[in-house]
């Protein structure tokens, strides 16, 4: 046996699997033999049209019209997938299962304080059709936007569930984001209807969304519609132009019904999600997620990677400002109940989120490598807080899952199924994951998705196994349907393809194992991972650049491993001449980015350099810098036109490697 | 109560999270609970935690991080500034 082994595979489990079951149906159908993931996944790959396919077939999802063809070329960056088939996403996530499932609870709310609200999947559906017919009463068209800044409740679902009934496009926030990072955001997509929550609560603390509803209702000069969600009043009087009508919750869900079975059928490739992903440089990028491509991804992850079904429980700690709150919300499609946690997962006591998952009889928890840590670090054992009966799989994504951290899962949590899942908002859903047929080994993740041909760009050029950039070679449902605003496609193109043509480039940097496993190990990208948030660095130098005497900025990540989430961000400024970085300075700047930001846009480290290294062509290296701070070796010195940068970066005593 | 240390926790609060505004926040009151009046928030106590370990040389029992101890500025600078080790901020 492996000594990195961290878990065999369950006999039990794996045979009455759903990939087990759907390798046999792809066996019968093909007449192929599948001994094995490898050779399904190999199959997959190879005749990538046909397992999509038969995945459809399979799943039983609602939707109509010709599968054929399933994907209209074999070209990553512009190949549709089943573009004669028509669905409603809502529909596929609301049908009726059978009596049971009628009455039984598909949505949990629970918060901070205790308070309980479920909705049956009955109950949820009734009130998609009372609020999808609020919005067709409100002119709500198919492909209109709609935004929202929604805590993780029950009614943002069927909020987020009721744009989709009528095919519109739902993009969401959460309420901790700062007002400038909500209006780039927003401003971006033309929205027709704002919908926010009065209030959200941090640790007891009630925090007024009255100033955001009014800024935001005031600057998205195309918004006709304010729907408050909660009873606030202050929402409700507030005092808008002419153009914006506040609309209360009670008052849409007045206008009687628009039945599950009235609902239209839309394309598969039609808008529903819109994402954001904010890079190096420009505004974040609106990314318009499919909602059959976001279905099917999904479902296939959810049922075949992650084993979710009917009687399944599943809580993913995310906000609506994460595309895991997309994510999990297909899980209603295969009958997997969800619960949603609004609040902070350590008030009143550090163990409330444990005790409620326990309370709650979770099946499968959605963590982040970093709640993980910061248990670990506070001393706290799981397994003394509650027994966890029910709990079967823990997922982690976000950030990197340590070797050591599936011990402490083992011996301090419960032997769990640990998938570590990994892809992001460029794809809504993961590229590597959880498999049942599969071994468990420390820190890797069981698996490469079902049908992605994925493989790293080493120095030797494209690899099936080794380390590099994470690259998919071949077309997948998931991938965005374009950017919006980018009508010609190149911003897209710039994004994903130009640097390796042809295939899809993550930002991830890789390691694939010849026995089918993967590791990922950070970004190779610019783009920074804070306590498992990902913070485009464009979003903190807007920010920053504003401050009078910064004249430039970089932002890096540095590897801390007594840190929650293992890492700090970093920032470096260069200042003018006679401006000096003093706490006051610090302070202010640190202010700023909270604000206009977020918490997580506020470093760790702040510190003044004489200069920033750039390339020859005028392009600022955090590569360089990251590789310096994180101890690495500097590759790409030469490329610099000013490497003396460098030296002077390396010298800092506050910027000294850490791991 | 050790008013070097009680800056050095102040300090640290603003480094953090409030940026200049912890006094403020406080209000002359140092039993404030930090909990109840959003001053950290759920990472908060981790990250407070080693930065009093790695400042004041102390080690932290990982069974003492609970609101009796930690939940406010008094609690924090009444708890620390007796454990073995403790040294007295310069």
């Amino acid at each position: 046996m492996s000594a990195d082994l961290y878990r065999d595979v369950d006999e039990q489990r794996a045979n009455t699997s759903a990939m087990r079951a759907f390798m046999g149906f792809c066996a019968n159908r093909t007449q192929l033999k599948f001994d094995g993931y490898a050779q399904l996944q190999q199959w997959a790959i190879r005749d990538s049209a046909e397992f999509w396919k038969l995945f459809l077939e399979w799943s039983r999802l609602p939707v109509s019209g010709s599968p054929d063809p399933t994907v209209t070329s074999s070209d990553c960056e512009h190949a549709q997938f089943f573009p004669n088939v028509r669905l409603n996403y809502a529909r596929c996530l609301l049908r009726s299962f059978d009596a049971e499932a009628e009455n039984r609870e598909a949505v949990v709310g629970v918060r901070e304080d205790g308070n309980r609200a479920a909705l049956t999947r009955a109950e949820l559906r009734a009130a998609v059709e009372r609020f999808a017919a609020g919005l067709r009463s409100l002119g709500v068209k198919p492909g209109d936007r709609v935004v929202a800044v929604v805590r993780n409740t029950p009614e943002a679902i069927v909020a987020c569930l009721a744009v989709a009934a009528i095919g519109a496009m739902w993009s969401s926030v959460a309420p901790d984001i700062g007002d400038a990072a909500a209006l780039g955001r927003f401003s971006q997509l033309d929205p027709v209807v704002l919908i926010t929550h009065g209030e959200y609560i941090v640790h007891g603390v009630r925090k007024s969304l009255r100033e955001r509803a009014e800024l935001l209702a005031k600057e998205l000069r195309t918004v006709t519609t304010l729907v408050a969600l909660d009873e606030r009043p202050d929402i409700a009087s507030l005092s808008l132009e002419t153009r914006v009508r506040v609309v209360l919750r009670k008052e849409l869900e007045g206008y009687g019904a628009l039945p599950m079975s009235e609902w239209d059928e839309f394309p598969f490739n039609q808008p529903l999600f819109v994402l954001f992903s904010s890079g190096t440089t420009g505004a974040p990028k609106c990314l318009m997620h499919g909602a059959g491509g976001s279905l099917i991804e999904h479902h296939k992850e959810h049922v075949l990677h992650s084993s979710f079904g009917s009687g399944e429980k599943l809580y993913f700690h995310t906000s609506a400002g994460w595309m895991m709150w997309n994510w999990q919300l297909s899980a209603l499609a295969c009958d997997t109940q969800i619960v949603v946690f609004d609040g902070s997962p350590t008030f009143p006591v550090q163990d409330a989120l444990l005790r409620m998952l326990d309370r709650e009889q979770v099946t499968i928890f959605g963590t982040s490598a970093t709640y993980l840590h910061a248990l670990q670090q506070l001393g706290l054992s799981p397994a003394s807080v509650a027994p966890f009966e029910k709990l079967h799989t823990l997922q982690s994504t976000g950030s990197i899952l340590y070797d050591a951290q599936y011990d402490w899962i083992a011996s301090e949590f419960k032997h769990l199924e640990v998938h570590s899942i990994s892809g992001g908002t460029d794809i809504v859903g993961c590229f590597v994951l959880g498999n049942p047929l599969l071994q468990t080994y420390r820190g890797e993740s069981q698996c490469v998705s079902l049908g992605m041909d994925v493989r790293v760009m080493t120095g030797q050029g494209v690899q099936r196994h080794g380390e590099g950039e994470l690259v998919c070679m071949n077309p997948f449902p998931s991938r965005p349907v374009g950017i919006y605003g980018d009508s010609n496609g190149d911003r897209f193109h710039k994004t994903y393809f130009a640097e390796n043509p042809g295939m899809w480039t993550h930002g991830d940097q890789v390691r694939l194992l010849e026995r089918g496993s993967a590791r990922i190990l950070g970004r190779s990208d610019g783009t920074l991972n804070v306590r498992g948030v990902r913070i485009g660095p464009a979003e903190i130098y807007s920010v920053v650049l504003s401050v009078p005497g910064v004249v430039q900025a970089m932002a890096v990540e540095q590897q801390a491993p007594r840190e929650p989430g293992g890492s700090r961000l970093v920032l470096l400024l260069v200042l003018q001449e006679g401006v000096v970085l003093d706490r006051g300075l610090t302070l202010r700047i640190k202010k700023e980015l909270n604000q206009k930001g977020s918490p997580n846009h506020v470093p760790a480290v702040i510190v003044q350099v004489p200069g920033l290294p750039a390339t020859h062509s005028g392009k600022y290296s955090e590569k360089a810098v990251r590789d310096l701070l994180n101890g690495k070796p500097l590759t790409n010195r030469g490329a610099m036109r000013n490497p003396e940068t460098l030296d002077a970066i390396g010298a800092h005593p506050e910027l000294q490697p850490l791991a | 109560m050790s008013l070097a240390l009680r800056q050095r926790v102040v300090d640290w609060l603003d480094d953090n999270y409030h940026f200049g505004d912890t006094e403020a926040l406080l209000a002359g009151d140092d039993e404030k609970s930090f909990l109840r009046n959003g001053i950290l928030d759920s990472l908060g106590f981790v990250k407070l935690m080693l930065f009093l370990e790695d400042t004041f040389t102390v080690r932290i029992d990982r069974k003492d991080v609970r609101p009796e101890n930690f939940d406010s500025l008094g609690k924090i600078v009444r708890y620390i500034s007796v454990l073995p080790g403790y040294r007295e901020p310069a």
